[in-house]
């Protein structure tokens, strides 16, 4: 009845010598730019390049949160325009992405952290996005799960509410673009490797493949983790970038018991119950740069000590399985969206950390246009490069971040 | 049901028999039963019902590798009854049922399934988008197996050990017996992990001979007695492996027996060398309906037999592919199971003695035949047997149907090592094919079913990893390797994956109700890969952990998919290898904050705690969190503050200065004995990230103060960035080891004066001075008058062990004074009237230098490419656009803004970093950071605080600092 013979994004086909645009990566920034291009701007000579299966890095890694209560202003309104989309992708992929707008609860365990979360809700407040303080009592009432005892490590002070946010299905997201791209004759080429970029009077002219030589005029480099390893291999371009390995577990399924989206930064940790019924909980990183998405073993006893505190009925369930990903961190946790700047043609979409996955949608949207136009839209205009060169961070965290101490 | 009492194999006591409930019914099992098989042998079959259609699920493997037995025991969800020892009062509920288990209302879901194919919920539900939250809502109520209420306290005593090892060794059965006495037998210390409750693995249960009349149960007992009778052999039984790391990290956790202290025990340890002789399993055989309860593996139906004494059927049909499984048919009719029939997949390739047997006995044996259909709605009634080729058909009536289509090691262990395995087509294995260093295999999981070459390949695998731990000899290891190959090699092994059927209702996996025919539909949709096949069928993903289908998908996909064997991959596998209770993890949970050495005295004292960083300390001294009269007392009087989470280092050798110079921005040549120096330092963005104070206490030799949050990171800041020099110096974190008190208060010199009888007078001991002193000839102190408060002074740094004494004799001294604490909180306010800063509060991440206000600390006649930050400061000093830090008042003397309020015109244009309603000043002022253009004095800030809506309130910007402008209190 709802069982259709036909693969989602096309049967595999030959590569063709020459593509107006090439698309290095094949996750959701990859598929959802190649997607507005088609839809939104008509270009279709496309080709998206994957080196495994589409979705198999951090696009099917994360744990699939959704939010817009980011922290400074350059960021709130793009990832505002990520959470108005999901409804509209939905409609407009015939594809079920399964948004679960639950709300973020964001747990405070001290003054400094309320004072903190203050601004934040302030700057999101200031640009229409729902955002609340609350106090550990009426968090407990949402969460009734919580412990707000004064007798763990980390009391819990309060909240910032987040009622816009939520989950939605990462896996469907990847297939539902992949298949509307593919619907509108974008090329998706799996088990393709880009090799180098071919750059000639300093545009860009081709890409060469493991399956051969295409020309093309634009490249889009979006490849998740390893977009820095790739821009600074093919074109010497080097990316303050250090690519760390994020986990993230889940338990054995359950009936609902969080209705939303928990997470505490002083534990280090968020939970949130996926539709299946499991606990997906992670946010640590080992703070070691390497590219091996190794699980490590006091990961996960670090999560279970946390969730035993916060959450402690918790402690009735077990963890099933825990994996890794990569996650692309800047200096400032703010990611890098540039293009025609360094060489004609050549754009790039990196840097993203652990925020990939919820911005992927305004990322697509707007790349889309930048590269169409050729010109930057005013809303990327903050996340170019140079803003290194120049010393002025983004200031996405509050504190330093110090993955290495060359950082 | 009588159980056998008389087998050698038993592992229960008849005799003692233990109540517990199921189903508000008191029911008995007895001692050595698990729940799975105290439940069987109260004639329950079936134990729950399947996540998706709610189909009876009952026991299938005694290992607990599917989720057919999860239950909820005593409050806890998804137990593994198979794993779980019955205790008595135990209380087990059936999960995922609507009634119950025998009977679910749900169970018509079954039919259902063609409205349920592979990935449907992404294509229906989302038309209209209003339908989304209401199908989601049934779907989540739907989804998930046990329950868990968010009161729930999880019972029991959870504990941890960290343990040292030369050899692991993973796995008790024969060839892991022999692989910890081979090793241990070289004097090395040994670790063995079993993760049922006895050593034998699977030997332990059959009666097969071993050699010379002996029969493998009798074996497997010769050998644990003499793992037992090794004392540098610690076994851990019931113990179970959940992860393997790099170099050796193994993780696990074993169950409590009766007498121990805990009910479960995380286990890290980390040896030099592992072996794995975990085994194997059997491989699921797939048909129409191969779950539904009354069909179970070969190895079920035998232990439930000889070690837990009682028959898994009355008349029961075989369907198997090894060897194993006739013997298990044999021994079972000599038990007095009925057998109808015995089907084996193989045409040819049996063991002759063991085809005589089944001749003699009259047992039918069909070659070449496999089970295609059990019949019967609820449980087992009749099976269909057909040839392989699916042309002819019988059916035989019976109540238990063992089936097993072949074998399939455990290879998690080697796996999640990130060992890597090969298609083998001999045995049909995924074999071990480059191990991780200094881990080795040996028994089944390498193919061998002869018992003389599982023991072998054990010693041989124990020789080797003694050879890790640079003990034994390459001789040895040729001789063990040599007489292996002597002994008989993998045996060939059944290629079948599945009966012939369409697969409407063959489950590949048995916990996400995943069906061949779903593989197929998305094979058809593009998802052509096992990972992806994982991903969009859920399949493996449930909670046995792919012990299921484990092997079989990617065989199923390649067969289907006609792909030749090279190209047949395992997916992935992931920790934990068997699912782990979060508890169990969490282990025993000890408390990570420090304390300083006046935290005792200073609860006495009424004071309110924080968790500050790493820290604990004392916030407030009432419950007035505006610290009225603390803040008072310190500008009016004199109070003191517990200032010994501050960062303390000693800086020492002939380079030191050289690294000091390296790391602050100011010219730390110019560091005066005597004199204090306040210093910053910067990230190489300019970044301020530090200050501190610093002074000279000999040649080469200073002692310097960071915030209380960089003390950590100081040591290793400084060593960075000076790698490549070469220069000789060393520094000591003192944080932990010197205590500091804080006398602040215009009467700070005359409390002091009381226990000193050195000069305090300004001219004796002045602002920004610093002494080295002893306090009644004993305790050394290290004194500063620094004017952090904005009052007159005094900061002691004295060793830990004597802070209390000293404290007390402050507080005696300031006795007349009346002296009081002061907390943190007020000492935040203090500083704010004050414009002193500090890092994280008026800066954030991307505040330089210059933005706080602190560019006169910066000697630009330093070499700057030596200073870290210098360049970008001078790259960023024209930068126009920077946020700077201003002070504020409010205007017509309104309250302070909460911190954290944004600066706003039409956008963002900077925050509010402290703000109070000063009590000294009887005005609220504040520090902000704005936009440059909005930094010069007078100009208006629009103040949009959380939650204001329309409301704005408006600041001034002014002068700093707010109080005592001329700083004549502090230097008084």
């Amino acid at each position: 009845m709802f069982f259709k013979r036909k693969p989602m994004w096309g049967k595999k086909k030959k590569l063709k010598s020459s593509y107006d645009v090439v698309i290095i990566g094949g996750g959701l920034h990859s598929l959802a730019t190649a997607y507005f291009l088609a839809k939104d701007h008509g270009i279709t000579d496309v080709a998206v390049l994957e080196k495994n299966y589409i979705g198999f890095g951090g696009a099917g890694r994360n744990t699939a949160i959704v939010r817009a209560n980011q922290r400074t202003q350059y960021n709130v309104p793009l990832y505002k325009e990520a959470l108005d989309l999901w409804p509209i992708l939905t409609k407009d992929l015939d594809y079920n992405l399964m948004f679960n707008n639950c709300g973020n609860l964001n747990l405070m365990h001290s003054e400094a952290a309320m004072t903190a979360a203050r601004m934040t809700i302030a700057t999101a407040q200031f640009h229409g996005v729902e955002s609340h303080l609350i106090d550990a009592k009426q968090a407990k009432e949402m969460v009734p799960a919580l412990n707000i005892s004064e007798d763990i490590t980390f009391p819990i002070h309060g909240a910032m509410f987040h009622p816009p946010g939520g989950v939605v299905r990462h896996d469907a997201v990847v297939w539902g673009l992949a298949r509307g791209a593919a619907k509108r004759g974008v090329e998706i080429h799996q088990e393709t490797e880009a090799l180098g970029i071919g750059i000639q009077n300093g545009k860009v002219t081709s890409v060469t493949t493991s399956r051969g030589t295409i020309n093309c005029k634009q490249v889009l480099i979006s490849a998740g983790g390893y977009s820095a390893s790739l821009i600074h291999g093919m074109l010497g371009i080097k990316l303050p970038i250090s690519v760390l390995t994020i986990q993230a577990m889940v338990t054995q399924p359950v009936k609902p018991l969080l209705n939303h989206v928990v997470s505490s930064g002083a534990y280090h940790a968020y939970a949130n119950q996926t539709l299946k019924g499991e606990i997906a909980t992670g946010a640590h990183m080992d703070p070691w740069p390497n590219y091996t998405t190794l699980t490590t073993a006091h990961y996960i006893k670090h999560q279970a000590e946390a969730l035993s505190e916060f959450l402690p009925c918790l402690r009735g369930l077990r963890f099933m399985r825990i994996w890794g990903g990569l996650a692309d961190m800047t200096p400032d946790m703010a990611p890098i969206m540039d293009g025609n700047n360094q060489i004609e043609g050549f754009f790039m979409d990196c840097g993203w950390g652990y925020f990939g996955f919820k911005s992927c949608s305004a990322v697509g949207k707007y790349m889309s246009e930048f590269m169409a136009k050729n010109e930057c839209p005013d809303i990327l205009k903050p996340f170019a490069l140079k803003r290194y060169e120049e010393h002025r961070l983004m200031g996405e965290t509050a504190v330093v971040v110090n993955y290495t101490p060359d950082n | 049901m009588n159980r056998f009492n008389h087998l050698p194999t038993l592992k229960i006591d008849t005799t003692q028999k233990i109540s517990f409930i199921h189903k508000r019914k008191k029911i008995y099992g007895v001692k050595g039963d698990t729940i799975a098989t105290a439940l069987f042998s109260n004639g329950i079959r079936i134990f729950g019902r399947s996540l998706k259609y709610h189909r009876p699920r009952g026991l299938y493997s005694l290992d607990g590798e599917s989720s057919n037995t999860l239950m909820e025991v005593d409050g806890i969800p998804n137990v593994r009854c198979e794993n779980t020892l019955l205790k008595e009062g135990m209380v087990i509920k059936e999960q995922n049922v609507k009634g119950s288990a025998e009977n679910d209302i749900l169970g018509f879901l079954d039919k259902l399934d063609w409205m349920m194919p592979a990935g449907f919920y992404y294509t229906v539900m989302h038309k209209p988008a209003k339908l989304w939250p209401i199908a989601m809502k049934q779907i989540r109520k739907a989804a998930g197996l046990g329950e868990i209420s968010p009161e729930f306290k999880m019972p029991g005593k959870f504990d941890e050990i960290f343990l040292n090892t030369d050899v692991c060794v993973i796995g008790g059965g024969p060839a892991g017996m022999m692989a910890a006495v081979s090793a241990a037998k070289k004097g090395l210390r040994v670790i063995l992990m079993e993760s049922r409750p006895w050593l034998g693995g699977c030997f332990e249960f059959r009666s097969k001979e071993h050699q010379n009349r002996l029969s493998l149960h009798e074996r497997a007992a010769q050998l644990s007695k003499e793992v037992e009778s090794l004392k540098n052999i610690r076994v851990f039984t019931h113990a179970s492996v959940v992860g393997t790391y790099n170099n050796n990290l193994v993780t696990g956790f074993q169950i409590g027996k009766e007498k121990d202290a805990f009910d479960e025990r995380y286990i890290e340890l980390r040896a030099k060398s592992v072996v794995v002789a975990t085994g194997c399993t059997e491989r699921p055989l797939i048909f129409d309906n191969n779950e539904r309860p009354g069909v179970m593996q070969a190895g079920c139906a035998l232990r439930l037999a000889k070690t837990y004494g009682q028959l898994p059927g009355k008349k029961a049909v075989f369907s198997i592919g090894h060897d194993f499984g006739l013997e298990t048919a044999l021994e079972l009719h000599d038990l007095g199971l009925s057998i109808a029939c015995i089907a084996d997949i193989r045409d040819d390739g049996q063991d002759p003695a063991l085809l005589k047997k089944i001749a003699d006995k009259n047992i039918l044996l069909l070659k070449g035949w496999v089970a295609v259909k059990a019949h019967g709605r609820k449980v087992v009634k009749q099976v269909s047997l057909s040839t392989i080729d699916g042309s002819v058909t019988r059916k035989f009536s019976c109540d238990l149907l063992v089936a097993s289509a072949g074998m399939t090691p455990v290879t998690g262990p080697i796996t999640v090592a990130q060992g890597k395995l090969k298609y083998d087509n001999h045995t049909g294995f995924f074999l071990p094919d480059a191990m991780p260093e200094k881990m080795h295999a040996a028994g089944r999981i390498i193919g061998l079913d002869d018992p003389l070459s599982i023991e072998a390949s054990g010693k041989l695998a124990g020789l080797k990893a003694a050879f890790d731990c640079e003990n034994g000899s390459i001789q040895e290891i040729g001789q063990a390797k040599k007489d292996l190959e002597n002994l008989p090699g993998p045996v060939r092994g059944t290629k079948l994956v599945t009966a012939p059927v369409k697969g409407r209702k063959s489950f590949i996996c048995f916990d996400e109700d995943a069906t061949l025919k779903n593989i197929k539909q998305a094979i058809a949709k593009g998802f052509d890969v096992p990972e992806l096949i994982k991903r969009f069928t859920a399949t493996g993903l449930g909670p046995g952990q792919g012990g299921i289908p484990g092997h079989n998908l990617p065989l199923y996909v390649a067969k289907y998919q006609a792909l030749p064997d090279i190209s047949i991959k395992p997916t992935n596998v992931r920790p934990p290898l068997v699912p782990t209770l979060i508890s169990t993890y969490a282990g025993a949970g000890h408390q990570m904050l420090k304390i300083t050495p006046m935290d005792e005295m200073q609860r006495k004292d009424g004071g309110v705690f924080r968790n500050i960083g790493v820290w604990q300390r004392a916030r407030y001294f009432s419950n007035d969190f505006s610290c009225k009269n603390e803040i008072e007392n310190v500008r009016t009087n004199v109070g003191m503050l517990d200032g010994s989470t501050l960062g303390k280092f000693r800086i020492f050798g002939p380079d030191a200065v050289k690294a000091l110079q390296r790391v602050y921005v100011s010219d730390m040549s110019k560091v005066k004995e005597g004199r204090i120096k306040y210093s910053a330092m910067c990230t190489d963005d300019g970044c301020v990230i530090d200050d501190g104070v610093v002074v000279k206490q000999g040649e080469n030799d200073f002692y310097f103060t960071t915030s209380t949050a960089r003390a950590g990171q100081t040591a290793e800041w400084i060593r960075y960035h000076t790698r490549y020099d070469g220069w000789n110096f060393a520094i000591v974190n003192l944080t932990d080891a010197m205590g500091v008190i804080n006398i602040s208060g215009p009467n700070a010199r005359k409390v002091l004066q009381k226990v000193l009888d050195i000069d305090l007078s300004n001219e004796a001991f002045g602002f920004s001075e610093y002494k080295e002193f002893k306090i009644q000839d004993t305790v050394p102190v290290k004194a500063m008058r620094l004017g952090f408060m904005g009052e007159l002074s005094y900061e002691l740094h004295v060793p830990s062990s004597y802070m209390k004494s000293v404290w007390l004799m402050i507080k005696e001294a300031g006795r007349e004074f009346n002296i009081q604490n002061f907390g943190v909180e007020a000492q935040n306010v203090l500083r704010m009237e004050k414009c002193h800063i500090i890092l994280g509060s008026e800066s954030e991440q991307r505040t330089n230098l210059l933005d706080v206000g602190l560019g006169f600390l910066w000697d630009r006649n330093k070499p700057e490419a030596k200073t870290v930050g210098a360049v970008a400061l001078r790259q960023a000093e024209k930068d126009q656009t920077r946020l700077k830090l201003v002070g504020f008042k409010m205007e017509n003397n309104t309250r302070a803004p909460r911190d954290g309020s944004l600066i706003v015109d039409t956008k963002v244009r900077g925050y509010v970093c402290t703000a109070r309603d000063s009590f000294s000043l009887k005005e609220a002022v504040g520090m902000a950071l704005v936009e440059a253009p909005l930094s010069k004095i007078g100009t208006r800030l629009e103040i949009f605080e959380d939650e204001c809506g329309n409301n704005r309130i408006y600041g001034m910007v002014t002068q700093m600092p707010f109080y005592d402008p001329d700083g004549k209190r502090m230097k008084m």
